[in-house]
């Protein structure tokens, strides 16, 4: 049940750099926070002692179970780079921070803040945490030496170790260090680089004086958290491969003692125990949910009006900030219609657009359970630039025959081939209908309602003959959306371009493309970083930007706006390079843009906590059973 | 020659064969492309560093850059002294991945292969008994039934009824519950039976085909002569010789259906067993734990092959031996 800030979605698949993964980390903390879980023993769960105990907080009872699809590959915090192994860790081990209802930076082992502009960021550690024995207590200098000599190293190959590039750190007292960034970031937090697991300076460094790797990947205590003492709400007491991980209390979290936060933190968890179970089978975990043998589960949206009705289950619409979007191959693979890749016409993308009832498309396939997508940011995100501020393509008067035809004779227009309208269809110079190729996920039902729907208004629109065709995903993303890094150079709007690094998702100019030609998919979702919208430069920062399967061309000055947000010396200043490049990208469809989907999720009824919010389980130590 | 050296030689040429499957497996693994390689070039070119650097770092690492025939023994010693490497996919040695895996999957493939052992020869000999009689098109039909519907299907369609709405069986499996328990007997009851069902179909068709051959052979009419019970007739007279040509094929089917159909078993009920875990050590491209899959299942189907071969000697009275007494 994937929530948060992954790189891509649909299928599972790897993320772009690390340092997306990190991002990943940081929600696998919100997410274990949160607990998109399960729980497994009706009898246990959902049982309380009754009411609460004489200081008004709840009483601990019952076990808080999660049930995932898919199994952990390691437990290692300074290896791990999936969010469902972030949950699991982050059961017993809390990282650096978090992020409130609000969106507001939350302190959990250490507080940062920064005096100029972003430059240098000053890390106060809380007193009072403690490694388990012989560790003894968290210092700063246990944070230096791992972002050091593990993070800042060649040799250990951390998932971290992007994140703190080029970042001078230096130790400023027994409970406070500062780094200082080569180039300022307002937003440093939310982009979850800084977030950190303790790890003991002990425990790694027979590793770092051997520059052993593969016995720091192996450790067992690192594997098996044996070493979290009072830094997690939970203690790991088994972690049993491809069935989960079974935890029981931590009497001694140190949450219980922090000033900030609810006062319900003063008891927490409120829970006996935890386990995460792996079921990989979609029907079994929602009839585990159904029973009541999990505390939580995610509901697909052709089922969730089924769960709304059952008396057993709670169910929650939870925003996130991953889309659902057709892409477009703009490469030399792409359009194979015809000659003349129209693709690369904005009007064209337009036209594509305006021709996709996006309402229509929420309310039939997504049973109204997702938000239009007009530009990448979604609108509960404060840099959203504002309905009035950008065209709504597909809802309105920008959706239908008429406005998508007139946007598509507008690229015709400027296209130097020959294509037309023959009534009502398109047809190549050759005077062919023109027909296309589009790739939906395989053994996704949402998946393939959505591409026939687009199929569907292509034909009505444009008379184009639009073929759906099913892929796996892990063969998609190997034949279809990577290519074998070539690099070179191209004319991007006049000038010359370099590809110097060239990546598998962007190999070098359109001529440079992936082994099989396609041309419109909607197999993968991407992340629109609503909270550290900088990050996005991994899109569209130009034609050679790290991420740009389709081969996209800003026609926009995309790398001055994110120089501008970078240069921002205040939250204030970053409104306006991000509201530019919204209103640009929401012009120019680099992606067709079609939806948010919610995450759906159905809890016990009797758990206290959740909120139909992107930020939900922030709080998760304050979370209980309720009769 | 003597059965005892029978026995010997065939033991010997099961060793014979394992070894040259694991020749065959490390010249497959050699002539593969190393993914592991193919990483760190692909991390090199993204950080901007050498990938033709990295590659060669890669290769001394992992001992690629020795020559052939050294590697060549470094497996063998490593595949016959049970060091099988490291598991990345599930960060554990790979020998313990597979006990572990192992342990699991006994647990329902044990009362799983008693009782479609049990069960074929029974009921293929009861719808013989019953030939053309509703007793053995009910018969035929319970056993085609199992066979023919999807354990996939099967399973999920099991779990509702028992565990969504009679609530008997726990939806999650729990591995924390003691292996000898009743509550270890609850979770596995349904897959047991999903498996018994989808098996014993052949064996049963194979059974009932067989004994049908022998209900009127002469030592039958001798047998009921005599006044030998019906049940006694077909136990002693009918099942020996029907057993043995299933012998020559129970092995064979058990090993198919255990690759194919508890891993979608084991994915519908939750189990952490051999099929799930090789599934996804081929998805996540675990090549160690992969490598141990194989040369735990080619084993398995070697020692099988064996103990099929030395139950059809000693099950068939045609079969003679200078030492033999049967």
């Amino acid at each position: 049940m994937p929530r948060g800030r992954h790189a891509t979605r649909e299928t599972g698949v790897p993320s772009i750099t690390r340092r997306q993964w990190l991002a990943a980390l940081g929600v696998g903390t919100t997410t274990a926070l949160a607990g998109c879980s399960a729980n497994d023993d009706g009898e246990e769960t959902g049982t309380t002692d009754g009411g609460d105990t004489t200081d008004g907080t709840p009483s601990v009872s019952g076990t808080y179970d999660t049930v995932t699809a898919s199994s952990f590959s390691t437990l290692n915090p300074l290896y791990n780079t999936s969010s469902g192994a972030g949950t699991a860790i982050g059961r017993a081990l809390d990282q650096g921070y978090t992020f409130d209802l609000d969106g507001e930076y939350f302190p959990l082992l250490y507080d940062m803040s920064t005096d100029d502009d972003g430059s240098v960021w000053v890390f106060e550690i809380r007193e009072g945490l403690s490694f388990g024995d012989p560790y003894g207590a968290v210092t700063a200098e246990s944070f230096v030496y791992q972002i050091q000599e593990l993070h800042q190293t060649d040799w250990a190959a951390t998932a971290q170790s992007s994140s703190w590039d080029g970042v001078t750190v230096e130790q400023t007292g027994e409970l406070e260090f500062q780094a200082e960034l080569e180039q300022a970031q307002l937003l440093w937090p939310e982009s979850y680089d800084p977030l950190l697991f303790p790890i003991p300076r002990a425990l790694v460094e027979p590793y770092v004086d051997e520059e052993d790797a593969e016995g720091l990947q192996q450790d067992e205590d690192l594997l098996n958290l044996t070493f979290t003492g009072n830094l997690g709400g939970f203690v790991l007491d088994e972690w049993e491969r491809g069935a989960g991980t079974t935890y029981s209390r931590n009497d001694d979290y140190y949450i219980q003692d922090i000033d900030e936060g609810p006062d319900l933190f003063a008891n927490a968890p409120y829970f006996e125990g935890a386990t995460i179970d792996v079921v990989e089978e979609r029907a079994s975990r929602l009839a585990a949910l159904e029973t009541g043998e999990a505390d939580s589960a995610g509901i697909p949206p052709e089922r969730f009006s089924e769960f709304q009705e059952k008396p057993n289950v709670s169910t929650y619409r939870i925003p996130q900030p991953f889309n659902r979007i057709l892409s477009v191959n703009m490469r030399d693979n792409g359009w194979n219609a015809g000659p003349g890749n129209l693709f690369r016409y904005i009007p064209f993308r337009q036209g594509l657009a305006a021709a996709i009832g996006k309402e229509e498309l929420i309310a039939g396939i997504f049973r109204g359970l997702a938000q239009p997508h007009f530009t990448w940011q979604p609108s509960w995100s404060e840099w959203y630039p504002g309905d009035d501020a950008i065209t709504q393509f597909g809802v309105g008067d920008q959706y239908g025959g008429e406005v998508a035809r007139g946007l598509v004779e507008e690229a015709l227009a400027e296209s130097e081939f020959d294509y037309r309208f023959d009534g009502g269809t398109l047809v190549t110079p050759e005077g062919e209908t023109v027909t296309l190729d589009l790739y939906h996920l395989a053994g996704g039902e949402t998946s393939q309602l959505i591409a026939e729907y687009i199929a569907g208004e292509f034909g009505d629109k444009f008379g184009i003959d639009v073929t759906v065709e099913a892929i796996d995903g892990v063969r998609f993303q190997r034949d279809y959306w990577t290519g074998e890094p070539q690099g070179g150079t191209d004319t991007v709007n006049g000038e010359e371009v370099t590809w110097n690094q060239p990546t598998p998702n962007n190999p070098g100019p359109r001529s440079v493309t992936s082994a099989e030609s396609w041309d419109m998919s909607i197999v993968y979702g991407l992340n629109t970083y609503p909270q550290n919208p900088l990050t996005n430069q991994v899109f569209f920062d130009g034609a050679n930007s790290f991420y740009n399967p389709v081969g996209y061309y800003p026609e926009f000055d995309a790398a001055g706006i994110f120089q501008r947000a970078r240069e921002a010396s205040s939250e204030e200043g970053l409104q306006g390079p991000f509201t530019e490049l919204f209103e640009n990208l929401a012009a120019e469809q680099p992606y067709v843009m079609l939806a948010f989907g919610d995450d759906l999720v159905g809890y016990n009824p009797d758990l206290v906590g959740p909120a139909e919010d992107f930020f939900n389980g922030w709080d998760f130590p304050a979370w209980y059973f309720d009769e | 020659m003597g059965l005892a050296r029978y026995v010997a030689l065939r033991v010997g040429w099961a060793a014979v064969v394992s070894f040259i499957i694991v020749t065959i497996t490390f010249g497959l693994l050699a002539a593969a492309p190393n993914p592991s390689v193919q990483q760190a070039a692909t991390q090199a070119a993204l950080e901007g560093g050498n990938p033709q650097e990295a590659v060669e770092r890669q290769r001394q690492l992992r001992g690629l850059d020795e020559p052939l025939h050294v590697r060549y023994m470094d497996f063998l010693r490593g595949v016959y002294t049970l060091e099988w490497g490291w598991s990345d996919y599930r960060s554990q040695p790979v020998t313990e991945a597979l006990a572990d895996a192992i342990f699991y999957t006994a647990q329902y493939s044990i009362p799983w292969t008693i009782l479609t052992v049990l069960l074929g020869p029974l009921i293929g000999v009861y719808s013989a008994a019953n030939m053309y009689t509703w007793r053995d098109h009910a018969a035929t039909g319970f056993a085609f039934f199992g066979y023919a519907i999807p354990n996939f299907f099967f399973g999920i369609i099991l779990l509702l009824i028992f565990g969504v709405w009679l609530e008997w069986i726990p939806i999650v499996y729990r591995t924390e519950v003691p292996t000898f328990s009743l509550a270890n007997a609850r979770q596995l009851a349904v897959p047991v039976f999903v498996l018994v069902t989808g098996s014993i179909g052949a064996i049963m068709r194979v059974s009932r085909n067989e004994s049908a051959a022998f209900r009127n052979a002469t030592f039958m009419k001798t047998a009921k002569a005599k006044g030998v019970s019906p049940l006694r007739a077909y136990a002693y007279h009918v099942m020996r010789p029907t057993l043995v040509p299933l012998s020559t094929t129970l092995v064979g089917q058990l090993l198919a259906i255990f690759l194919g159909s508890s891993l979608l078993v084991e994915v519908v009920f939750g189990i952490p067993g051999l099929g799930r875990l090789t599934f996804n050590a081929l998805v996540a491209q675990d090549t160690n734990l992969v490598l141990g899959a194989t040369l735990l299942f080619t084993f398995l189907a070697v020692v099988g092959n064996l103990l099929e071969d030395l139950a059809f000697t000693v099950l068939d009275p045609r079969i003679s031996y200078d030492d033999r007494d049967l």
